[in-house]
């Protein structure tokens, strides 16, 4: 029978303790420092989350100017590289070809919208006939060029003649593939920055 | 008699050189342009040298007589004949060398004297049998850096001797050379093709070496970025002036036969044109050409009252003769209407009326020479093989050197424009635009001093 007394004593204390709960005691408030700690945690939670969007917002900054940045960078590639293209000349003539024209048309277009860039022209001929006459025939390669150019309203001041004859040979060889590289102009920017870039 | 068969020899082998040539090339000589088959026969006496003697040891006897030995040969104005062993020494043996053909004997005797050397050179008439002419020069010593230059100055009299107009030994040959390295070297070579001299490398283009007509000085152009110049350099001093300059262009100085004025070019803003500047007096430059078109290498007449020169007024180079006041310009060069003409490159010989230059024909570029007093008769081309540019005459206005390219190779080479001997002066290198000295050194110089 001692088995029946306990069941009924644990019945007993479970009802007991089922009436403590249907009335529970007062609970104690957080303290001063517990809130404290709560507030400071919340700050910097804050401070976190401010930071972070911060940090993301640099980084776009970043990525948007590296971006503006290449793009220019990549506008003054494309306007140096429209300038810097080379036009080329017939045998003992320094006229502009058909072709060539519309080469020199697109860099009128790139000094326009560059006003502070200068070009160096230089002219050049091939192998053949007099050293001191090649020399002048580049002259008048470069000045035909030049005219061109300021033809198309550049500015003299911004484009400086050169002749190099046929003392600076691109392609070596005495044959007509030869000498057509090298009766040339070349282009070179000497002063001035590109719009686009810095 | 052998000279008779080299004069065969030379228009046959120039006679085969165009028909070869016509096989691969289809342009063909201009109108108005003479090929150089009038070399003149001219009469070679043949000379002899024997082997000189004297005091002064033989390595400087045999160094002497080498540099004679060649030089009269190089003068074209002799058929240069062995020496028999049974002759080369003892009395001289008029018949003996009569029988051999030989006109003149040469004998030389070479002593040291005067902290130099000695020679004393014979010329002997083997025909009459007599001594025509002797005389006693005083030479550096063998290494000294006039040595050879003295030796050349006496050959050149043994020249005047026989001729009657002195030789072209004691000369030299400015020219430009190109490096690998993209410089440009201004150069000297004596007219034997012995003692190749740097005169100035510069890392800026160096163009159109002239010498003054007193051989002491020499102009020249100097081409950087920021411009060009004419500049005259003592040869002695390697003291510069800058006679002239300008951003662009400026070129092709050429000194008047009294030394005192220099035409050059300079670019004008269009073209070049021809200027005058007072060498004497340091200033006053002064166009003289106003023309369209580039106009280039000025060069004096002996009596300094015209200049040859270039120009492309008529749309291609030709060789115009004008006043050096800019009066009366007259096309030399063969002008053609409608017909393709290149000619550029003049320079007026120093003893007459030719001026020579180089022109486009069969192809490439050859020497032609015209004559400044008739305009519109045909002009000698002097030249038919591989390429030949920028002439320039010798002093005695006979000879003239150019950069060529041949089998033997590129580089300058000196022809004899009356018999068309050709021979290299100096090869291997990127030698362009050739200047001939005057006479450096004359024979009065070497007098020997006392009895």
């Amino acid at each position: 029978m001692k088995h029946h007394r306990l069941i009924i004593l644990a019945m007993m204390g479970t009802l007991a303790l089922g009436g403590c709960r249907r009335t529970p005691p007062e609970p104690p408030g957080p303290t001063a420092e517990e809130l404290d700690a709560q507030r400071r945690a919340e700050q910097e939670r804050l401070a976190r989350e401010a930071a972070e969007r911060e940090r993301l917002a640099r980084e776009a900054a970043e990525r948007e100017r590296m971006e503006r940045e290449r793009a220019a960078a990549e506008a003054t590639a494309r306007a140096r590289a429209i300038i810097e293209e080379m036009v080329h000349f017939d045998y003992d003539r320094f006229n502009i070809r058909q072709g060539d024209a519309e080469i020199l048309r697109r860099k009128v277009d790139v000094l326009r919208q560059n006003p502070s860039i200068r070009v160096r022209i230089s002219g050049h001929a091939d192998e053949r006939g007099s050293t001191e006459y090649n020399l002048a025939l580049g002259m008048r390669r470069g000045t035909a060029v030049r005219e061109f150019l300021t033809g198309h309203g550049i500015e003299a001041g911004r484009l400086e003649v050169v002749s190099f004859g046929e003392e600076r040979p691109i392609a070596q060889g005495s044959n007509e593939a030869a000498w057509a590289q090298n009766r040339r102009a070349e282009f070179e920017v000497v002063g001035g920055s590109f719009a686009g870039g810095q | 008699v052998s000279w008779i068969r080299r004069l065969l020899f030379v228009p046959l082998l120039l006679g085969a050189a165009p028909l070869a040539a016509q096989v691969t090339d289809t342009t063909r000589i201009p109108t108005g342009v003479r090929l150089g088959l009038i070399y003149q026969p001219v009469y070679h006496p043949k000379l002899a040298v024997r082997p000189f003697t004297g005091g002064a040891g033989a390595a400087r006897i045999e160094a002497v007589e080498a540099i004679v030995r060649r030089d009269l040969d190089f003068s074209d104005r002799f058929e240069l004949g062995p020496v028999p062993p049974s002759l080369a020494s003892g009395p001289v043996d008029y018949r003996a060398w009569n029988s051999l053909g030989v006109v003149f004997l040469l004998t030389g005797d070479v002593d040291v004297a005067d902290g130099g050397l000695h020679l004393r050179l014979v010329l002997h008439d083997v025909v009459y049998g007599t001594v025509k002419e002797t005389h006693s020069f005083r030479l550096a010593d063998v290494g000294a850096p006039d040595f050879r230059m003295t030796v050349h100055a006496a050959s050149d009299e043994v020249v005047r001797w026989v001729t009657g107009q002195r030789g072209f030994a004691a000369t030299r040959v400015a020219f430009i050379r190109r490096n690998g390295d993209g410089s440009y070297s201004l150069m000297t070579v004596d007219s034997d093709g012995e003692n190749v001299q740097e005169v100035l490398r510069s890392n800026d283009i160096l163009m159109s070496p002239a010498f003054s007509p007193d051989g002491r000085r020499m102009a020249y152009s100097v081409g950087r970025d920021d411009g060009w110049q004419i500049v005259e350099r003592d040869l002695a001093s390697g003291s510069v002036r800058v006679l002239a300059s300008r951003p662009n262009l400026a070129m092709t100085p050429s000194y008047a036969p009294d030394g005192r004025r220099i035409a050059l070019s300079l670019w004008t803003g269009a073209d070049t044109d021809i200027y005058d500047y007072d060498v004497a007096r340091g200033c006053c430059l002064r166009r003289i050409t106003t023309a369209r078109g580039e106009d280039l290498s000025p060069t004096y007449s002996p009596d300094g009252r015209r200049l040859a020169y270039m120009s492309d007024r008529l749309g291609q180079p030709h060789i115009y003769v004008m006043t050096v006041d800019g009066r009366d310009a007259t096309v030399i060069s063969p002008y053609v209407y409608g017909e393709p003409g290149y000619y550029t490159s003049p320079q007026w010989s120093p003893t007459g009326s030719l001026v020579a230059f180089h022109g486009r024909s069969r192809g490439d570029f050859q020497i032609m020479v015209a004559d400044a007093d008739r305009p519109g008769a045909p002009v000698q081309q002097l030249t038919q093989e591989g390429r030949s540019e920028d002439p320039s005459w010798a002093p005695n206005g006979r000879h003239l050197v150019f950069a060529g390219v041949r089998a033997e190779g590129r580089g300058l080479y000196v022809m004899d424009s009356v018999t068309g001997r050709l021979r290299p002066l100096i090869l291997g290198g990127r030698y362009l635009v050739p200047d001939w000295s005057p006479t450096l050194l004359q024979a009065s110089a070497l007098a020997v001093r006392g009895p």
